[in-house]
């Protein structure tokens, strides 16, 4: 039972990573591969509020929200107005600078990370709880980035992705919309990153790896970039996989190997095969299918 | 008439082209001025430097009174500066109704917290924009292709939703880069009424345009423009007459007509 919860509860947090990383590169065509390390800021935002302050879980992980924009609005007020290119470049140094940081402080736990997580629920129901909270939550953000998507905001965005130009010559103001953009993304994974925090108890710096926005990445395009569904399959797809290799009972040698030969066959496949992702139409490029 | 437009001492090049040599220009209310001469004379350049797609070298542009040199392009079209583009710049993959509500001056749904929510004011700001681009529509006679995809219509009626996005803007100064260019039959037509109600309503509309018949159906006066400078403004009539400027490029363009 508490397998399955927290399987349950792992693919509910990639769908808010998944969604909101396809929000900021997919919608918005942001490039930027520091979701992790916003998923980092609302764990140990949360994690540290938790353990020391002994405020209640909601306020921790609205605290972790609230640290991922704001940062995230600082990093995109200060790249995004030299060039779009230059977020990427920021994106990734300062997703290993700060990850570096996290792993040299005493007060984050350095490369143990923090284990003393308090728990909220006990007993019985807890992986149910959670199964619950983590599940709404999903439901949330992605409620609220199709809602985004489908109002004269996600007009504008779509507008700009069309033609920058065309659409700042309209009197749109291309940075603000693309800092809200980014901020929206970055708050979800915040969120993310706290529901883990207090779910699993335990966080260290390995878990928020730069390599993980590849792994994310990987579940965008494999659903379908730009679509509201897409992400949601993908990460389904990418974190039910791994578990049903684990029922296979492979000797422990041979499990890597496995997982690798599925997931790169199956990203090649879809290259080919379906360019659009699994909910994207067959051939488009970044389909724009579900955001009309 | 009231001056819209007020352009003083205006210069620019790029590197050693110069684009804008110079140039004094008022446009007032009401009034279709034509912008001519020949290509890479610096008109759509000159469009740019008043909208705000290009930073001047130096220079004065007052919009209405209102020194908005120094603004951002969206905060200039925010002022009332309303362009279309040579080639047309549409959205692509959004419908015509949608490529029209991008183009109101106020556009409370950029707050990402109203879109979401769907607040008064924004939905307000929806429905407001929605009637007056279904009015625009109406008036040229495209009302039915609202939920087209802007890029599956006739190159002629994508002209015209160029000019109809623009006119959602209801600031006073309108730029047309060669709207009529691969216009032709009823779609000429409508360009014509449309852009001759609209200075009629008050607004002040520069034409570029390449083929002088164009300008004639449409301007009353007309600057002549060569090299980054103009350097001759009258009726049109005037302008085709003058020797000078028919050797320069009149000549040359009705040859090739
Ligand atoms: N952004 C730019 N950078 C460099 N050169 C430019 C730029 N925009 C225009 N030019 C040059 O300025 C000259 C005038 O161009 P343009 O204003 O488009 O002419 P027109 O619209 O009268 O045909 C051309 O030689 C063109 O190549
Ligand atoms: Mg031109």
């Amino acid at each position: 039972m508490e397998y399955l919860a927290g399987t349950i509860i792992l693919i509910a947090l990639f769908v808010i990573l998944a969604s909101s990383y396809n929000l900021i590169i997919g919608y918005g065509g942001l490039n930027t591969v520091a979701h992790p390390i916003f998923f980092a800021l609302g764990a140990y935002t949360s994690a540290l509020l938790g353990i020391h302050a002994g405020l209640p879980m909601a306020v921790c992980i609205l605290a972790g929200i609230a640290v991922a924009v704001l940062v995230s609005v600082l990093l995109a007020v200060t790249t995004l107005r030299i060039s779009g290119d230059y977020l990427l470049i920021a994106s990734l140094g300062f997703q290993l600078g700060l990850l570096q940081l996290i792993n040299n402080m005493e007060f984050t736990g350095g490369p143990a990370g923090l284990s003393a997580v308090p728990n909220t629920f006990v007993g019985q129901g807890r992986g149910t709880i959670y199964v619950v909270i983590c599940t709404l939550a999903a439901i949330a953000v992605v409620w609220a980035i199709w809602r985004t998507m489908n109002g004269p905001f996600g007009r504008a965005v779509r507008a700009m992705r069309d033609d920058e130009l065309a659409c700042a010559a309209l009197g749109r103001g291309l940075i603000s919309i693309k800092i809200l953009i980014f901020a929206m993304g970055c708050g979800a994974a915040g969120l993310a990153g706290g529901l883990y925090a207090y779910y699993f108890q335990y966080i260290s710096p390995e878990q928020f790896q730069v390599a993980q926005s590849a792994q994310i990445l990987t579940m965008v395009v494999l659903g379908g970039i730009g679509t509201t569904m897409g992400p949601i399959v993908g990460a389904l797809v990418l974190v039910a996989l791994p578990q049903a290799i684990n029922f296979l009972q492979l000797p422990n040698s041979l499990v890597g190997t496995v997982q690798g030969l599925i997931f790169t066959t199956l990203v090649i496949l879809f290259l080919f095969l379906r360019p659009g992702g699994l909910v994207g139409h067959t051939g488009s490029q970044s389909s724009h299918g579900a955001a009309h | 008439m009231e001056p819209i437009l007020r352009i003083d001492n205006l210069c620019k090049s790029f590197g050693g082209i110069v684009v804008a040599d110079h140039i004094d220009l008022t446009i007032s209310a009401g009034e279709i001025l034509g912008l001519i001469g020949p290509n890479g004379a610096g008109k759509t350049s000159l469009f740019n430097l008043i909208s705000g797609v290009v930073p001047q070298d130096a220079g004065k542009i007052q919009l209405q009174g209102r020194d908005i040199a120094g603004m951002s392009l969206h905060n200039r079209a925010r002022a009332g500066v309303a362009r279309t583009w040579q080639h047309m710049r549409l959205f692509r993959t959004m419908t015509v109704l949608e490529n029209l509500m991008m183009g109101p001056r106020d556009y409370p749904g950029e707050s990402l917290l109203g879109s979401v929510l769907g607040l008064g004011r924004v939905r307000r700001a929806e429905t407001a924009a929605h009637a007056q681009a279904m009015g625009i529509l109406e008036r040229m006679g495209l009302a039915q292709t609202a939920e087209t995809i802007v890029v599956d219509l006739p190159f002629g009626q994508q002209k015209l939703i160029g000019l109809a996005r623009a006119l959602m803007n209801d600031g006073r100064l309108l730029l047309l880069d060669e709207p009529m260019a691969g216009v032709e039959g009823s779609n000429y037509e409508t360009m014509q009424r449309v852009v001759h109600d609209e200075a009629a309503a008050g607004r002040a509309v520069c034409v570029v345009e390449h083929n002088v018949g164009f300008i004639k159906d449409l301007c009353t006066t007309a600057v002549f423009m060569a090299q980054g400078k103009i350097l001759q403004r009258g009726t049109v009539d005037e302008l085709t007459r003058s020797r000078e400027l028919t050797e320069l490029y009149f000549g040359t363009a009705e040859d090739a007509a």
